[in-house]
């Protein structure tokens, strides 16, 4: 199956709202693949853009490391999507995911992650991530960012280190967030419960 | 070139593998689970790929056939052979990436090229090379056969023919295949690959295990229950009608179809993008594909590496005894509107995000226990004495694990008496 947003029909005669669902969900999807296929030729990144990107790509690593999840939801837009694609190529309507979210999935996704008979979380990893490399330029919703993250996860008796690099787009004076593609390599080679990435 | 020198007295699986239970020894002893690389893996039909990754001449995609690299290629006359990916001259594994299109694959080392059949076309500066006949050196073919679409095949030196060895398994194949629409489906480019530190087994164990989910997925189950969706995973599995069968050469049905007359969609929850994706199919009238996004309710496992659930292919990849990769493949259904597979791609998450994570954490915890040398057996007795059907078939409720028990019987009888493996 191959989508496009082009390639979807406007809306018919009738000019009617379902017809133009699809169109929204497949435009939201060409934003995620454009966002992620269009990284790696960008210009030199607006250092104080950068800076100020950083502090919001650091406090969002310290909320997830202790376990704030709550806090972490409330920094999501309405509109919110959380992508973890397979590899830097995919694309969210063509491709199998680890996992897109959208907001509502979101915040079951941490009710999940505290539910004491989720097994995957239970006991939960411990992590801590390092982020480095910032960069952050103006886009047309918001600041777009990228930078890399090492995620070290320990949980029972094992111990793992995946490197990874995250795009996001922050919105509004409070950088929220709209949207975060983690791209994690390890993911096409197999990982071990990759629950605890958010 | 058979296989030579397989020690036969690995172990006396009559002993390990009892009516009742089994010892931990086929979880945890390295020099069976060698063993089984042959005597199960290369002996069996297993599946290698579906003919819709490789539509082309020349398309190709590697994998294992258990821990042996194999190729599976379309070749020029439109046939799909399946190639031990392993050069002839000093063994190098010719293709690396996981799929593409070659008109040749040339050997990296020292230029060996094979056409996509495998047939050796050319040795670099052949005139000091004393090989008169290249087709002594093509690449090693394996016994291959398709079941509508599904690419199996097999190392054994004389396999009973594909459509025997499924024997009653085709009935639940074709519901899983014939409920798309020409009864055409296909398969995504690139898998999920989750990794557990456990035994391959563990996950076969788990496959057509109905009780687990009311424990192991207790979280799946009432997540979401503010919104008022019931799983059936949380209802007392065995009280309901869904049934479980266990069938000859190993292979497994869960029919869950009987305990959710309403149909699978009406029991999802509700997945990013669900309703204006939903809402188009329903104002183009087609609201009775709707169950179509979700699994066919149909669990199938071919033992000993393909295992159907929900609308993926998980292929079970031994890596060592106490380490398996899952292969997690998404099927599509081309022959339907595009909101289908839309809504898969974010249905078949869900599970994977919320109940895989646990079964994961199970088998780990399990070949942690299995560790213990003072407690040998796991009991396996739950259902017993097994209610078997004049065709063979042993059905029952499906907290019963007489699939368990008959799957590992055939394994059983696999490793005790070995057969010839050979490349052709």
């Amino acid at each position: 199956m191959t989508v496009a947003a082009a390639d979807v029909p406007g809306p018919g005669p009738s000019g009617s709202a379902a017809a133009d669902a699809p169109a929204a969900v497949l435009a939201r999807y060409e934003e995620l693949a454009e966002l992620l296929s269009g990284m790696d030729g960008r210009p030199l990144a607006d250092p104080d853009l950068s800076a100020t990107a950083a502090a919001a790509l650091a406090h969002e690593a310290r909320l997830l490391d202790a376990g704030r999840f709550e806090d972490w939801l409330d920094g999501w837009t309405d509109d919110a999507v959380l992508w973890v694609p397979l590899s830097d190529r995919a694309h969210p309507g063509n491709d199998q995911s680890l996992l897109l979210d959208d907001h509502r999935r979101l915040a079951e996704r941490i009710e999940w992650r505290c539910d004491p008979s989720a097994w995957g979380q239970q006991p939960p990893s411990r992590t801590t991530r390092v982020v480095g490399s910032v960069e952050a330029w103006d886009g047309p919703r918001g600041v777009v960012t990228r930078s890399t993250v090492l995620i070290d996860e320990h949980r029972h008796n094992r111990h793992q280190q995946l490197a990874a690099y995250q795009i996001h787009e922050l919105v509004g004076d409070d950088l929220r967030r709209r949207t975060k593609i983690l791209v994690v390599p390890a993911l096409a080679t197999g990982v071990r419960n990759p629950s605890f990435l958010l | 070139m058979t296989a030579a020198n397989i020690d036969p007295v690995v172990a006396d699986f009559g002993e390990l593998v009892q009516p009742h239970r089994v010892h931990r020894r086929i979880y945890t002893d390295p020099a069976i689970f060698e063993a089984e690389m042959t005597r199960v893996f290369a002996a069996s039909w297993c599946y290698v790929g579906h003919e819709s990754e490789i539509p082309d001449p020349g398309d190709y995609r590697t994998t294992t056939l258990g821990l042996r690299p194999v190729l599976m290629t379309r070749s020029r006359d439109g046939d799909v052979n399946v190639l031990l990916n392993r050069c002839a001259h000093r063994g190098t594994v010719l293709a690396a990436e996981s799929s593409g299109c070659a008109k040749r694959f040339v050997c990296p080392y020292h230029g060996w090229t094979y056409t996509p059949d495998g047939q050796l076309v050319a040795i670099p500066f052949p005139s000091d090379h004393p090989v008169e006949d290249y087709s002594t050196l093509s690449l090693g073919r394996l016994a291959t056969a398709t079941y509508r679409g599904f690419v199996f095949a097999t190392l054994n030196a004389d396999p009973e023919p594909l459509d025997c060895w499924l024997g009653e398994a085709v009935e639940a194949f074709d519901i899983i295949i014939d409920r798309h629409p020409g009864g055409e489906l296909a398969v995504m480019g690139s898998p999920q690959l989750l990794e557990f530190a456990g035994n391959w087994k563990l996950s076969w164990d788990n496959a057509a295990d109905g009780l687990h989910a009311t424990f192991a997925h207790h979280s799946y189950n009432t997540l979401g229950s503010t919104v008022d969706v019931e799983t059936v995973l949380a209802r007392d599995p065995g009280s309901t009608p869904m049934v479980s069968k266990a069938l000859r050469n190993g292979h497994m049905v869960v029919d869950q179809r009987p305990g959710i007359p309403q149909g699978p969609w009406a029991t999802m929850r509700d997945v990013p993008f669900r309703e204006p994706l939903e809402s188009a199919l329903v104002d183009a009238g087609a609201t009775e594909l709707l169950d179509l996004a979700t699994g066919s309710m149909v669990n199938l496992s071919l033992f000993p590496n393909l295992i159907f659930v929900g609308n993926q292919l998980l292929v079970v990849e031994p890596v060592a005894v106490d380490r398996t990769r899952l292969n997690l493949w998404l099927t599509s259904a081309p022959g339907a509107p595009p909101e289908i597979d839309l809504l898969r791609l974010r249905v078949d998450e869900d599970f994977v995000n919320f109940g895989t994570p646990d079964d994961l954490d199970m088998f780990e915890r399990v070949q942690r226990g299995l560790s213990v040398p003072e407690m040998e057996w796991i009991d396996m007795s739950r259902g017993l004495p097994d209610d078997r059907a004049t065709d063979g078939t042993i059905r029952g409720p499906i907290t019963s694990e007489a699939p368990q028990r008959r799957y590992l019987a055939h394994y059983a009888g696999l490793m005790t008496a070995p057969a010839a493996t050979r490349a052709r």
